[in-house]
């Protein structure tokens, strides 16, 4: 019999079976492999198989059995192996994106990585997707980021670009990172900002799914009764996939996706590979969190620290400063008798002395050197006593009425009128009243130094802030920013004492006693002095 | 013409107010010490005291509390070189404070002006 079919030669030559193709030229010399993949298939075969049929031969009958058998397990082994390959490109994905995942902690680092895999077609291949994290007081779900076309137009540029350049998963997580993070997360802000499910609000879909720890798959969903209609009119898609993400079973987030371009069907298959990336992604996010979180901590205890040394060496400065204060203040006290005779005679001796004496010239020196030297002892003195605060509680009204009585007669001399502006039911203070009541002096003084011919001062105490606001206010010159500084520097600018120190007596006394005091010059004229003042919480009031 | 005492351990001082307030038409008694001063404050009259807060080891502020106590009537004007104390609750029984300073004026116009109250209460 002439047969067909090449099956009956053990060796072929090229152009005798027309199924085999280039690179399966072992088939040449290979019957039976050449029978099993070519010739089951192949029409020339089954006219053979006819021929022997009608020729009567006993075997011909069984052999299309065998054949139809052989074509289903075939089929059935490359639907698996096709079903293995998936997997095996699956998990060679899932491998490489949890390796990323591994390594990073930085929050938006790890999200372009999920959202890129989740959109991307060498991932997921999903068109859209929004993430949903809990928010920190782990009251409401909220909109963070969005991924994914706007429009067919911008789907088109996208894919093809995709295309075009042909990166991997990581170097689109990549890029994505780098340059489109920020303005995917404006291109969907009035999306992410209506994102917003509480926690509480067991029947939402979103908490459904977590509660459930399964993913959701959306069908119908402008008529799904499981769906809010808003919430569905948002994403503005009828399908879409609700995967939780549960790290240790804290609700971390949802994602939510969709194909709103190409409306291609979600199949399970999408809706197991999802769930099987959610686990990771979750424990990723998770852990940037705390990274995050912990960060933010890290800042606070360093800069904790940070003020913790600047505490202590202010109390070592302190400590020194009030040794040194200690020391002053005895030596001054010790001069300030012996300078107090000195003075005092050479005032009486002045007194009485003759207009045309000639000693008359060094008793008015004496007079005069006496006198500059008993202010840099005041100056010291009153110094190193705000090192020693005595803090108590008093009435700021009483204390401005009573500076303004004992200055009253110098502040009629130079034609100073002095108004009290007080607020009634003001509470009490928790002051040094003596430093409180000689900075209030000092300004009073200084202002009255800046208004020789006169003016008016007012001074005024309030609430404001939590504070007790003690402030002045001249008509005098302003007070320039360089005599500002002036005024204020002591300890750094190394200023002469009894130079008019009064100031920056009166800005470290208040600084260094938790007040604050500030000058100020408005644009009404005059200088305003400012001095606020802790309200006390506890306590009786005196004065 | 009033009569002061002036209480303060400087000898120098209380020569020079002695002086001073003589000048100033005042008769002057004087006392060094604590004790010093009730013995003068028993043995006669004053119109005024002029103390000084910080004794040689004692306090003024406790001869000022006996004064009070036992011539409540009798004005009492600290003088120190402690302006601290001008706050203290031991010092607000007096009559007036002054800083002391080699310039007298002060101390003066405090006497002038705490005598002429006291007249002012006797009338």
């Amino acid at each position: 019999m002439d047969w067909e079919c090449c099956w009956d030669r053990e060796v072929i030559e090229p152009g005798e079976c027309p199924n085999i193709g280039e690179g399966e030229e072992v088939l040449y010399t290979s019957l039976r492999r050449r029978v099993l993949e070519k010739c089951v298939d192949c029409p020339r075969f089954r006219a053979d198989l006819q021929q022997m049929r009608e020729s009567g031969a006993p075997m011909v009958e069984i052999l299309p059995h065998i054949l139809a058998e052989l074509q289903e397990q075939r089929g059935k082994l490359q639907a698996m192996g096709s079903f293995l390959d998936s997997r095996d490109r699956e998990i060679k994905f899932l491998h490489e994106i949890s390796l990323v995942l591994q390594t990073s902690v930085d929050l938006d680092e790890v999200l372009s990585v999920v959202m890129t895999a989740i959109t991307a077609g060498k991932g997921f291949g999903m068109n859209r997707a929004f993430l949903l994290l809990a928010d920190k007081e782990r009251k409401a779900l909220k909109g963070y980021l969005g991924v994914g076309p706007r429009s067919y137009g911008e789907a088109w540029e996208t894919w093809s670009e995709i295309q075009r350049d042909d990166f991997t998963l990581k170097e689109m997580a990549k890029n994505f990172y780098k340059t489109k993070l920020s303005s995917e997360k404006q291109k969907f802000h009035d999306i992410l900002e209506r994102l917003v499910v509480p926690l509480a609000e067991h029947g939402h879909i979103l908490n459904r799914s977590l509660r459930e720890k399964r993913p959701i798959l959306v069908e119908n969903a402008f008529h799904n009764p499981d769906v809010d209609y808003a919430f569905a009119q948002m994403l503005g898609v009828d399908t879409f996939l609700i995967t939780p993400l549960i790290s240790r079973n804290r609700r971390i987030g949802v994602i939510i996706s969709d194909n709103c371009i190409t409306h291609k069907p979600i199949t399970p298959q999408d809706v197991q590979s999802l769930e099987t990336f959610a686990f990771p992604v979750a424990f990723a996010i998770e852990r940037a969190s705390l990274y995050e979180r912990l960060q933010e901590e890290l800042l606070k205890v360093t800069a904790a620290n940070v003020k913790l040394k600047e505490q202590q060496e202010l109390i070592v400065k302190m400590e020194r400063m009030a040794l040194v204060g200690k020391i002053t203040s005895n030596i001054a006290h010790s001069i300030r008798n012996p300078l107090m005779i000195i003075g005092g005679f050479a005032r009486s001796l002045l007194r009485t002395a003759s207009e045309d004496d000639p000693k008359r010239e060094f008793l008015d020196s004496i007079v005069r050197e006496t006198l500059q030297l008993e202010e840099v002892l005041e100056e010291v003195l009153n110094y190193s006593d705000s090192l020693y605060p005595a803090l108590d509680t008093w009435d700021v009204n009483h204390l401005a009425s009573t500076v303004c009585r004992e200055l009253h007669h110098r502040l009629s001399e130079r034609r100073i009128a002095c108004r009290l502006r007080l607020e009634t039911g003001l509470p009490p203070a928790r002051i040094d009243y003596r430093q409180v009541s000689y900075c209030l002096r000092t300004i009073i003084a200084t202002a009255m130094e800046r208004m020789p011919g006169g003016g008016e001062i007012d001074i005024e105490t309030r609430l404001g802030d939590g504070w007790i606001i003690l402030a002045v206010k001249d008509t005098g010159q302003p007070i320039t920013r360089e005599s500002l500084e002036e005024l204020t520097s002591f300890l750094d600018t190394g200023q002469e004492l009894g130079n008019g120190l009064g100031l920056a007596i009166c800005k470290t006394i208040m600084e260094t006693h938790g007040n604050t005091f500030d000058i100020e010059t408005p644009p009404t004229g005059g200088t305003r002095y400012i001095i606020k003042l802790p309200v006390n919480t506890e306590g009786i009031t005196n004065g | 013409m009033a009569r002061l005492l002036v209480v303060d351990d400087e000898s120098s001082i209380r020569l020079l107010y002695s002086q001073e307030l003589a000048d100033e038409g005042y008769e002057v008694v004087t006392a060094a010490t604590a004790a010093e001063a009730v013995e003068r404050i028993r043995e006669s009259e004053f119109d005024l005291i002029v103390l000084d807060i910080k004794l040689r080891n004692e306090s003024g502020l406790d001869l000022l509390q006996k004064v009070v106590k036992e011539r409540h009537n009798l004005p009492v004007i600290l003088c120190t070189a402690f302006s601290c104390f001008k706050d203290d609750f031991s010092a607000w029984l007096a009559d007036g404070y002054v800083v002391k300073s080699s310039d007298l004026t002060e101390l003066k116009e405090e006497i002038a002006k705490v005598l002429a109250k006291k007249k002012q209460l006797k009338a």
